[in-house]
């Protein structure tokens, strides 16, 4: 599904990406661990069509060249970032916001786009699954959300979108365990053999909830060791400064 | 006024030594000025503060002759205490002492034949009217890298032998790279209803540093008006405090061209007024290149039929990305006689901006007052607790510890 | 083709460009007391109603036009406009609709504006103004009912001269600006309404403004009067033909607010703002004022400003009487060429008056945007307030934002606050939205109508529908 080939990234002439390969197939659930400033943020940006990077090498989205596409069109094709800081929109409703989206989206993969009603039981549906407070969908995006709340409307929005690649940037940072659970359950209901995800996180305690099938240590934009679950409890014992 | 006017110039022309270049020039600043006259409300300027009707009212008839060639007694009484500093000493208007104990000789330049007769890109009325009739202007110039030791205390100082006169000052200051000045401007008269006019032209070159504190706070019934010039090269600072509180009718004009990048500059004013004052503050700043900051605060506190304005204006250039302009004025006023006027103006042609501005005005907050007198304070302490709080965060604003506490002991500003 | 691109592909070179071949009485071109008195003449004019005109033309001799706003535009020739032009089948008036020139009907229709009984609009009364007089008046029997006048100005002049005597001139007085003086001298129709006391008006009220003719000044006159505890909600279009030259609009808009009374302004503004360029263009220079004159009265304008190659425009409340109330929610947005200088003045005469300004400009391509505003509290106006947020945001390097509010406080126990920020739109945000699925125009039109929400909301549901399309519709192409 995703294919990262010799990906190199500079902002400013500071290489923070370096030769970073990487191999995600339909169903698999990839995490990739680092200590801050190792690049983690940095992939899910260039991943998601971010500017502002000088970029070499090569990443395939089923089998199309990611850097051909703009972000929307990477987003139309299925990929979803789960932001580590939502952004605040003020002014623009949360329900709206989700609509205009989620049409956009049905409409580039050719899809009937759905009407007001449509839209209104669909979004009430998630958002009982994920326990996210009806009411705030009736908000401004995003605005006066407390972490947690802004960090549960990003996976409504995924569950929403029904995306093949979610990438969740530091989704659980900042969670408390109430919030962490809703997240992974959310995760892990639209989990399947066709989606894919990858998971971008400091600590090993969201792994707990969602089990990865790959394990990937990032540091210095290189990613140093892979292995499956058990290199994530082996990281959490030895710290990073260790682990080399 | 135009007779008088032109029989004081030519008198002046008479017992001065202008060389005969500088006469005709002088002369084209006269007439220009008499063309022009003093402001009036019909400038946009003005709309506030009617110059040439404060004048009129106030003091009639100007005359604009002094006599430059017989030195007036400095009153060492007046100097401040408690503060090592270098002087500049003004009295009517003429220069009688400059003295730069403090310093490295070699690293100060005064220069007394300046030639002044350049234009500000900004010039009004008022600036001719300098150009005819001020008898000297002192250039001072700080070495590059030379930090002044000690601040250095202008006095301006008035004796009771003018009235009714016209006097004009200027000073130019230019500090070469990485140079630091402190200046703090003392106004102290003993003369009555004349108007004064003071221009400063201070020229910042890379890193250079000034910091200028403006002190009017002796009750008095002169009018005055006081423009500065700054020129800002890469990476200066201005920083830019008015106590506005002791004349009767005072403006001051702070226009500052940011043309270096990362340089920023800073104002901030008290406007403490009672009886029939009436006093500005106008502030322009062209932000005219990349990564520039301004921040403005001005507070009033407004008594018995006095009123202030504040007219504060942000340009921001196509050319300056990245700005970061900020304005405040905050009025209280404490009777129905009093009146604040503002006009905070954005005038912004690039789009990567951060600028605001905000205004607020209105009466002590009673809930406050009626909160410290329940515990135990009267009407009266309750007031003056609150006002020092309010007018305190400005003095904080100084970023000069030293002139800070000088600052606080004068007027009375407790922490 | 989904909805939206429809509406882009309708209106995005300006839909309202057409104009209508129709035959016309014009007044001869020139500005004399000879034309004030064909225009009096022609709509059969008592004669109070010429002298107020030839009055104002007097004091227009001496009065110049003002110079002191940002944008500056060529000298307007006076004498070189037609300041009467009127449909020729007017000049008999029609009795009823189904007399109306059906090509007069037909211009409606394109416009979205449906006059017929069979078509009109849910719930909106609407008056209809070609050019220089009213057209139509539609659900007239049913405001009639309970006592309510809304009709053109001409018939008002005539079926009501004591109203339009008494109010007429209160509120801009003849002795007002160059372009107020203009209007009092010259104007040919606009709309009259008068609500009664205690009547709260059924529905809203509504006026088309379409500039058909070439060469010809707009000068319409509208008098809202709100008595005695009434209510009513008015609502303003405009359109006008793409034409090379930029023709004039100068419209006075009086509004009067007696006792416990309120009028609600609402104006959606796309008069042909010329074309990219900057070529053409409608010269948009209004004058709006309204005066609560009673006590606990409120009046409240709100306005989406998207037109016009120059608008120059300030609606005001004079808040007179005791605890009244005077509200301005506009929405400016500049595109191209365009140059607006709007804004508003609160005068706070009474006690206990409040205030409130919510301000949102935008401006894009080579624009310039200024907003100015004054707030005046007098020293009578015990315990006023105002609240003023003005908000600038800027795309693109070629254009200008500007804010120029007055303060006047002289009164101790008043308040005043004054905000204004100016910014972009942010990066982060306009990623956000894109990694959504949106693409670059959509979510720049989501954020800034979320920008422009607070004064949005305030529109009548029917207008607000239409001004959020106009909102990002004005801003196509200027995302780059």
């Amino acid at each position: 599904m995703l294919k990262i080939n010799n990906l190199n990234a500079n902002i400013e002439d500071k290489s923070i990406l370096k030769d970073f390969s990487l191999n995600i197939n339909p169903g698999e659930v990839h995490a990739i661990m680092g200590p801050n400033g190792s690049g983690k943020s940095t992939l899910s940006n260039i991943l998601s069509g971010k500017k502002g990077y000088e970029i070499s090498g090569e990443v395939l989205f089923e089998n199309k060249n990611l850097f051909e596409l703009e972000t929307e069109e990477r987003a139309h094709k299925g990929i979803f970032l789960a932001f580590q800081y939502p952004l605040e929109i003020p002014g623009v409703n949360t329900n709206i916001f989700l609509k205009t989206s989620l049409n956009a989206i049905r409409k580039a993969r050719g899809e009937k786009e759905l009407d007001a009603i449509e839209f209104l039981k669909l979004v009430k549906e998630k958002a009982k699954e994920l326990k996210f407070d009806e009411e705030k969908l009736n908000r401004q995006l995003n605005v006066g959300f407390s972490g947690g709340e802004k960090k549960k409307n990003e996976i409504l929005q995924m569950s929403m979108l029904s995306p093949k690649l979610s990438i969740l940037d530091e989704t659980d940072s900042g969670l408390d365990i109430d919030a962490l659970k809703v997240v992974s359950d959310g995760v892990n209901t639209l989990r399947n053999k066709d989606n894919s995800f990858l998971i971008i996180t400091h600590y090993q305690r969201l792994l707990d909830y969602i089990k990865p099938d790959f394990v990937h240590v990032l540091m210095n934009g290189k990613i140093i060791k892979s292995g499956g679950p058990e290199l994530a409890l082996e990281l959490e014992k030895k710290g990073y400064e260790n682990f080399n | 006024m135009t007779e008088q006017i032109k029989t004081d110039f030519e008198k002046i022309v008479k017992t001065s030594a202008f060389s005969e270049k500088d006469v005709v020039l002088k002369k084209k600043y006269l007439n220009r000025f008499i063309e022009s006259g003093f402001p009036s409300r019909k400038l946009e300027n003005w709309k506030f503060s009617d110059l040439n009707q404060i004048i009129k009212k106030n003091i009639g008839e100007l005359s604009f002759y002094n006599n430059d060639t017989i030195p007036n007694k400095v009153d060492t009484s007046i100097f401040v205490e408690g503060l090592e500093h270098n002087k500049i000493i003004f009295i009517n208007g003429r220069v009688e002492k400059i003295d730069f104990t403090y310093e490295d000789q070699d690293k100060i330049k005064i220069n007394d034949d300046f030639k002044f007769l350049d234009e500000f890109s900004n010039s009004n009325s008022l600036l001719s009217l300098n150009n005819a009739f001020a008898n000297k202007c002192y250039k001072i110039t700080l070495k590059k890298g030379y930090s002044m030791k000690k601040p250095l205390v202008i006095y301006h100082t008035t004796n009771e032998k003018i009235k009714s006169r016209n006097i004009n000052l200027r000073l130019e200051f230019e500090l070469e790279q990485n140079s630091f000045l402190r200046t703090i401007d003392l106004f102290k008269d003993e003369a009555e209803n004349n108007f004064i006019n003071i221009f400063y032209n201070f020229d910042l070159k890379e890193d250079a540093i000034l910091k200028n504190y403006k002190i009017d706070k002796v009750i008095n019934q002169n009018i005055r008006y006081s423009y500065n010039n700054i020129e800002q090269g890469k990476n200066s600072v201005s920083e830019t405090f008015i106590l506005s509180s002791g004349s009767n009718f005072s403006k001051n004009e702070i226009n500052c061209n940011l043309k270096g990048e990362y340089s920023s500059a800073f104002i901030n004013g008290i406007f403490s007024l009672n009886n029939e004052q009436h006093h500005e503050v106008r502030t322009i700043i062209n932000h005219l290149i990349e990564n520039t900051k301004s921040y403005q605060l001005i507070k009033s506190v407004l008594g018995k039929n006095s009123k202030s304005v504040y007219q504060g204006k942000i340009f921001v250039d196509t050319k300056a990305q990245k700005t970061d302009g900020y304005q405040l004025s905050k009025a209280i006023l404490l009777d129905e006689t009093s009146e604040f006027n503002a006009k905070p103006e954005l005038e912004i042609y690039a789009d990567d901006v951060k600028c605001s501005h905000g205004s607020a005005s209105g009466s002590l907050d009673e809930n406050s007052i009626f909160y410290l007198m329940s515990r135990g304070l009267n009407y009266q302490q309750s007031k003056e607790l609150l006002i020092n709080g309010y007018l305190l965060d400005v003095v904080e604003k100084i970023t000069d510890s030293e002139i800070k506490n000088l600052i606080k002991s004068m007027i009375g500003i407790r922490e | 083709m989904n909805t939206r691109e429809k509406d882009i592909e309708n209106l995005k070179d300006y839909k309202y460009g057409f104009s209508t071949d129709i035959e016309n009485i014009r007044a001869p071109k020139g500005l004399n007391e000879d034309v004030i008195k064909f225009i009096s003449n022609i709509k059969k004019e008592p004669k109070w109603m010429l002298d107020f005109r030839l009055k104002s033309f007097k004091r227009l001799q001496n009065l110049k036009e003002p110079d002191w706003q940002k944008p500056k535009y060529p000298k307007i020739d006076y004498q070189d406009l037609y300041y009467y032009s009127a449909p020729k089948s007017m000049s008999d008036k029609p009795k009823s609709l189904d007399e109306l020139d059906p090509k007069l009907l037909e211009t409606y229709k394109k416009l979205g504006i449906p006059l017929q009984e069979q078509a009109r609009l849910n719930g909106i009364a609407i008056d209809a103004v070609f050019d220089s007089v009213s057209v139509a008046t539609t659900f007239k029997d049913e405001l009639t009912k309970q006592g309510i006048i809304f009709c053109s100005m001409s018939e008002a002049i005539q079926k009501h001269p004591d109203l339009v005597k008494k109010y007429l001139g209160t509120v801009i007085p003849t002795t007002d600006h160059f372009f107020a003086t203009l209007n009092s001298a010259v104007f040919t129709d606009g709309s009259f309404v008068y609500i009664p006391e205690g009547v709260r008006c059924p529905m809203e009220l509504s006026t088309y403004f379409r500039i058909n003719a070439s060469q010809t000044g707009q000068f319409e006159r509208t008098l809202i009067i709100a008595d005695k505890g009434s209510y009513v909600s008015y609502l303003e279009g405009c359109t006008a033909p793409m034409r090379d030259e930029n023709q004039l609009h100068a419209a006075n808009v009086e509004l009067i607010a007696l006792d416990d009374a309120e009028i609600k302004y609402s104006t959606v503004q796309n008069w042909y703002p010329g074309d990219e360029n900057g070529k053409g263009g409608i010269y948009n220079f209004v004058t709006k004022r309204g005066l609560c004159k009673g006590r606990n009265s409120k009046i409240s304008w709100t306005q989406v400003e998207t037109g016009s190659a120059i608008t120059w425009k300030y609606p005001s409340c004079i808040l007179k009487g005791d605890n009244s109330i005077g509200e301005f929610y506009s929405i400016a947005i500049t595109n191209n060429h365009q140059k607006a200088d709007t804004g508003t003045k609160m005068i706070h005469l009474g006690k206990n008056t409040k205030s409130k300004i919510i301000s949102k400009g935008i401006s894009a391509g080579f624009s310039d945007m200024t907003y100015r505003g004054l707030v005046d509290i007098n020293p009578k106006a015990k315990n006023s307030s105002n609240y003023t947020q003005c908000d600038s945001l800027l795309m693109g390097n070629k254009c200008g934002a500007h804010t120029v509010p007055y303060i006047k406080n002289k009164n101790f126990n008043s308040n005043i606050a004054h905000e204004a920020t100016t910014s972009k739109i942010s990066e982060e945000q306009l990623h956000y939205c894109q990694q959504r699925g949106l693409n670059s125009e959509e979510a720049v039109g989501l954020i800034v109508n979320g920008f422009c929400k607070e004064v949005l909301q305030q529109l009548p549901m029917e207008f607000a529908v239409e001004a959020q399309k106009l909102v990002g519709i004005s801003l196509e192409g200027s995302v780059g």
